[in-house]
């Protein structure tokens, strides 16, 4: 008899932990994302530090066997660019000075690069191998030759977490490069990660944007500089009757391609600062673009 | 089971966890590489009390956790139950056959990730039928291929039958 009640009372008080445990992890699932944060960081800095450092040890090696020849080729190009730029900065900085304007701003930029992470969760978010020790905070815009990446959203010492512009949360405040129409850029995740595109939300409805004109960060908001390149116009997604439309972007940056990134340690409040300096995107809309979206516009009701 | 061979099996479920984060993490294999994180657990929990497999469970789900930004705690709450379950099914099922092993672990894994699509929602890419009748039984076939030549492996390596 009391050997069926110790086994009763052990197997209630097995089930009391196993219901304990749950609750743990229900509890975790449901805590608002401002407290999983330093969880995340803990396991990160403890636990899995062994595994962060073998793969910034391969990265940094694949970074190493990078073609010299071909890096060699880069830098003649870089240091004839520069060479012929340098009267032009110098007459810019003078004229600029004459007619009473402050300097253009800037914005200050850390190499990095990127670590892929393989576990179910983690498909939009990649890892830089520099942290808050390098002056990357969370914010900070990660950018490619290209144009946007995404936005570093965790950071650690030596290490930062970074969200691409595929993650359903990420928002970039966007115009057209001629600043003629605004509005909030969001992803729109396909079935496929090749599949995924972005979205300008809120233009006028009075707006008409042409198929292949491009998108740009507007430096509303105060996260991203502006004038960084999102994206080309393919067409209209959605006309909201009598308010406002959306449209469908191709995005300027692939995700899966980058490798090198750079990433802002200085951000310039308030939409100060102004990167289209950087991109050649001064010019007409991509007619590539505007062939394939003028198809994808005739589609539209 | 003899206490050498307790503390070689346990070496070996640790070997299958180290080997699982150098291929999802140091590497950044992805799919690619079979979930030996699930495998490990499932094998694991054959062997201990429901409490110790949950929380062991607990414990995995939240290493794997600690990477996602999308749907953190969705693994901790897989993981748990799958413990859990692992161990009740000594109730239900005995043998530790090749066929049995390669079995129980395609349908743990399988179950591991129709739990983790219905806990993470709409948080997972791809619709319900493509992910869980297409996708999730392939990558449970790969998990049990890989832990059953794993656990074949160990086998022969300690003798233990």
């Amino acid at each position: 008899m009391d050997y069926f009640e110790g086994k009763r009372r052990g197997k209630r008080r097995e089930a009391a932990v196993v219901l304990s445990l749950m609750l743990i992890a229900l509890f975790l699932f449901f805590l608002p994302s401002g407290y999983q944060a330093p969880i995340r960081g803990a396991l990160r800095s403890t636990a899995l530090r062994p595994f962060f450092a073998v793969q910034r040890e391969i990265v940094e090696r694949r970074a190493l066997s990078v073609d010299v020849a071909e890096l060699r080729a880069r830098h003649d190009s870089l240091a004839a660019v520069a060479a012929a730029q340098a009267t032009l900065a110098e007459e810019n900085r003078r004229l600029r000075a004459l007619l009473g304007l402050r300097a253009r701003a800037t914005e200050n930029f850390k190499s990095a690069e990127v670590m892929r992470l393989g576990v179910p969760g983690a498909e939009s978010s990649f890892l830089l191998d520099v942290g808050s020790a390098d002056g990357v905070e969370v914010g900070s815009p990660v950018l490619t030759p290209e144009g946007l990446l995404g936005v570093v959203w965790e950071v650690d010492e030596h290490v930062s977490q970074a969200i691409d512009w595929t993650h359903p949360e990420f928002r970039a405040s966007a115009m057209t490069l001629d600043g003629q129409v605004y509005g909030l850029v969001e992803p729109r995740r396909g079935q496929f990660r090749e599949e995924d595109l972005l979205v300008l939300t809120g233009a006028p409805f009075h707006s008409d944007i042409r198929p292949g004109t491009r998108i740009v960060t507007s430096g509303r908001g105060g996260i991203y500089p502006r004038g960084i390149p999102l994206g080309s116009v393919v067409g209209i997604e959605e006309a909201d009757t009598g308010w406002r439309k959306s449209y469908l972007v191709r995005p300027a940056v692939r995700p899966e391609a980058a490798m090198h990134v750079l990433v802002g340690i200085r951000r310039d409040r308030g939409g100060e600062g102004d990167l289209s300096n950087l991109w050649p995107v001064g010019g007409a809309p991509d007619t590539a673009d505007a062939a394939v979206g003028e198809g994808a516009d005739g589609d539209q009701p | 089971m003899t206490v050498s061979r307790a503390w070689t099996f346990w070496a070996f479920i640790a070997l299958l966890v180290v080997l699982d984060f150098i291929l999802h993490i140091a590497i950044g294999l992805g799919a690619t590489a079979p979930d030996l994180l699930t495998v490990a657990l499932l094998l694991a929990a054959r062997r201990l009390s429901s409490a110790g497999a949950a929380a062991l469970g607990l414990v995995f789900g939240l290493l794997r956790d600690a990477l996602s930004l999308i749907a953190f705690g969705a693994e901790a709450v897989t993981m748990t139950l799958l413990g859990y379950l692992g161990a009740r099914s000594k109730d239900y099922f005995l043998g530790e056959g090749m066929l049995f092993v390669a079995g129980y672990l395609f349908v743990g894994k399988w179950l591991h990730d129709i739990i983790y699509f219905l806990i993470a929602g709409p948080a997972v890419r791809g619709d319900t039928v493509t992910r869980l009748v297409i996708e999730a039984p392939i990558a449970a076939a790969y998990a049990a291929v890989a832990g059953t030549v794993a656990f074949l492996v160990y086998q022969l390596f300690t003798g233990e039958r």
